[in-house]
């Protein structure tokens, strides 16, 4: 972090603009308004870590007391719990911090401190998985990763099938900045060609082993792809950025939730946050949990935010010509419900009644496993040392018509070796027979898991909670949200053309996974304050400007109009550049 | 006697006092539960010509901390619990104590419990979780490669 240009919060002047948030979106609010010169301030809830310390990325298991995980006093949620229980999840469990589901994985001693404990964060109504981090830098500390763009195959998918809203932009408006934050931050892949899922300016690509190559040849035939992963990874490296290095192919990629201690792959503190504190016009100041964005009596505009030290309990005001919210599709939108006066007695920026509706993401959870015979006992190869294995993009609903249900699913896949042979607890028996086994087929395993679009509904909603408080008094959001018929139907399409795929391949299918996994499952949230062109149907234009409130924006996954079955986050911060990019613009004109 | 197998007494009394010492040691485990852990998971997990196995990777020794700092009380019932119908099998099967039967009859023990006793599969998770992390597990048996700086992705380069 760049100590000599760390600035304190000067509460007595108005600033350019405040960003709520410091993850993808409110990162990139900070770099795009300070490159164009204007002083900004930069609340985060959570604090500043000293990320390296926590990720250790190269510590061995056996360095760590715990084999990695948590202490035993800390509780991880479990799939059975999200589903028999209803939220708030941490009632009732006895274990000194609770954290969502994530930290059940390995190596959840290095993600701790990064995602928050839900007993000081609950939330109630629908059983809901939401994995939250409250950290400079937020999700992006601890990312997937898997950087796809979206296409008018997304963007215009209401003309294609009738179904809800189009966006309110086009690829050709938004194709520059995807190819801006490629540049900018760095991405991995290969170049496919493809309508539906558009090449970005990649960086040199991961490589797939012999396991993957064989099922892309064999898909191929089936007129679908399989490409190396798409990784929001600088492997070449970046010479306009000195906080990060390029990818080293360590393999610690495989901890999940993982990050990355040299920042090859993107996280928004070394790769948008401190570059713009260089500029000298980016003031950040953590600890801030912002709690409703004021408003000036007189013109109804937005004057600034009112928030919260996360340690001390103080309350602060801090003012700014433009309100800039990248707190996170459901956070953002709490603020807006919260931010409640006579002229809005909605909530802001709720006129419309959508604030808080239309909320989508991805179904998850149809999942296969098999065997590649020829790989059995082959002599080991490093399989892990890169992002993830490979991604196959959606097939369903492009040219055919699919009579059960509409839009489409990907799959996120891997194969070969890991650090721990996963398999060994699924090999039945015991001693030497068990233990060869488990050596010979360590890397022969491939499996791949799909994400699908869920439809953005209006009757999907959040809203706030009239007893239900946090830690810090502000009331909590209560979920209105169920998958419906189509994501059933989809679903139950992943596992089926998984079997096919698998079974084309020659590939012995050891596990076939069916369930769905619990709403919020894929931390892909979206939709809330959607954009649209109807100020009666949605809550921002397509420069993410709220209809109500000309200098209030919305930067996050809230303003997508679908959640596409495209991971977000390149399409969040490409969406944040160019509306970030209009409005500095328009305030140089005077016309905000 | 052959300075090498003098040589070797000695350090198979070394090994001995070092395992008396460390029985004193144990954080949860009583002397004679950590010596049937040991076994099981060296019966799971045994030292074969490719890598040593579970006891010398130390599993039971990870095991017994995990276990000393476990706060639900069922957790370290279960362990216990099912130590004691380990040697009530061995009794009832071999006529003697578990640790006191033939390599054999223990075989035969852990055979019947693979088949019948969910505390097999406590013991077979905790072993392969405390084995493929160890030192042993991960270079010797299953010889990872990573974690370590690649100038090139290892893998087949596509046509572009």
């Amino acid at each position: 972090m760049p100590q000599s240009d760390m600035k304190t919060a000067d509460l007595s002047i108005t600033y350019d603009a405040i960003v709520v948030g410091s993850g993808a979106a409110g990162g990139m609010a900070a770099h795009v308004l300070t490159t164009h010169g204007m002083q900004v301030l930069l609340l985060e809830a959570g604090k500043k870590l000293p990320i390296e310390k926590e990720l250790k990325s190269m510590e061995w298991p056996y360095e760590h007391p715990r084999r990695g995980a948590m202490p035993p006093d800390s509780h991880a949620l479990r799939y059975n719990e999200y589903n028999i229980r209803q939220p708030p999840y941490a009632k009732g469990v006895n274990a000194k911090h609770v954290y969502s589901y994530v930290q059940s994985w390995g190596s959840s001693d290095y993600s701790k401190n990064i995602v928050v404990d839900e007993k000081d964060h609950p939330y109630t109504g629908t059983q809901y998985a939401w994995v939250r981090a409250r950290a400079l830098g937020g999700k992006t500390n601890i990312w997937g990763r898997l950087a796809l763009r979206l296409s008018d195959y997304d963007f215009k998918a209401a003309s294609h099938d009738g179904y809800g809203e189009d966006w309110p932009i086009s690829y050709a408006d938004i194709e520059p900045y995807y190819d801006l934050v490629d540049r900018y931050l760095g991405i991995s892949g290969h170049k496919e060609n493809l309508p539906y899922l558009p090449d970005s300016i990649f960086q040199r690509s991961t490589r797939l082993n012999a396991s993957e190559v064989m099922l892309r040849e064999k898909l191929a035939r089936m007129d679908r792809v399989l490409t190396p992963y798409r990784a929001g990874v600088t492997t070449d490296g970046l010479k306009h950025n000195k906080y990060r290095s390029r990818c080293y192919g360590r393999g610690a990629c495989g901890r999940r939730a993982g990050g990355c201690d040299i920042h090859a792959a993107f996280d928004s503190p070394t790769g948008l946050i401190y570059p713009a504190m260089d500029t000298g016009n980016l003031t950040l100041r953590t600890n801030s949990t912002v709690r409703e964005v004021l408003v000036d009596k007189d013109t109804g505009k937005a004057r600034g935010v009112a928030f919260t030290d996360t340690e001390t309990g103080k309350s602060y005001e801090a003012k700014a010509k433009l309100v800039v919210l990248g707190a996170s599709t459901l956070e953002s939108a709490r603020l807006l419900l919260l931010s409640k006066s006579r002229q809005y007695p909605n909530g802001l920026a709720n006129s419309s009644g959508h604030v808080g509706h239309n909320f989508c993401e991805h179904i998850m959870g149809p999942s296969i496993t098999g065997l590649v015979k020829d790989q059995v006992g082959r002599p080991r190869t490093l399989d892990d040392g890169r992002p993830d294995g490979f991604y196959v993009p959606r097939f369903r609903n492009l040219k055919e018509k699919n009579p059960n249900f509409i839009r489409a699913y990907g799959f996120e896949g891997d194969s070969g070796a890991h650090i721990f042979p996963g398999h060994a607890n699924d090999t039945p028996g015991f001693g030497a027979g068990f233990k060869k086994t488990v050596r010979d087929q360590a890397g022969a395993f491939i499996s791949m898991g799909a994400f699908g679009e869920v439809l953005s509904r209006y009757e999907n909603y959040v809203d706030i909670d009239p007893l239900v408080k946090d830690r810090w008094g502000i009331p909590v959001l209560r979920f209105h949200y169920k998958f419906g018929d189509n994501e059933h139907k989809m679903a139950a399409d992943m596992a089926d053309s998984a079997r096919e795929m698998f079974e084309q391949a020659g590939i012995e299918i050891v596990k076939l996974d069916r369930t769905v996994l619990t709403e919020g499952w894929s931390i892909h949230e979206l939709g809330t304050s959607r954009m649209g062109t109807d100020p009666k149907k949605s809550v921002l234009n397509q420069f993410q400007q709220a209809h109500d409130v000309p200098n209030l924006m919305v930067v996050d996954g809230s303003s997508h109009v679908s959640a596409s079955c495209q991971n977000p986050t390149w399409t969040i911060m490409a969406l944040c550049w160019r509306s970030c990019d209009h409005i500095a613009d328009a305030m140089k004109k005077g016309e905000v | 006697m052959e300075r090498r197998e003098l040589l070797k007494i000695a350090a198979v009394a070394a090994t001995a006092g070092r395992l008396v010492e460390a029985q004193g040691q144990h954080k949860f485990f009583s002397a004679e539960e950590f010596a049937a852990v040991d076994e099981l998971m060296e019966i799971i997990i045994p030292t074969d010509d490719h890598s040593p196995g579970a006891r010398a990777a130390q599993c039971a020794a990870y095991v017994d901390e995990r276990l000393a700092e476990e706060p639900d009380a069922k957790v370290k019932d279960s362990w216990r619990a099912g130590i004691k119908r380990v040697d009530e099998l061995s009794k009832s099967m071999n006529g003697e104590p578990f640790m006191a039967a033939t390599p054999a009859g223990q075989t035969a023990v852990v055979e019947r419990m693979s088949t019948q006793e969910k505390f097999f599969g406590l013991v077979k998770e905790a072993t392969i979780h405390a084995y493929y992390t160890s030192k042993i597990g991960i270079h010797q048996e299953m010889e990872y490669k990573g974690n370590v700086l690649l100038n090139q992705f290892v893998g087949t380069e596509l046509p572009s």
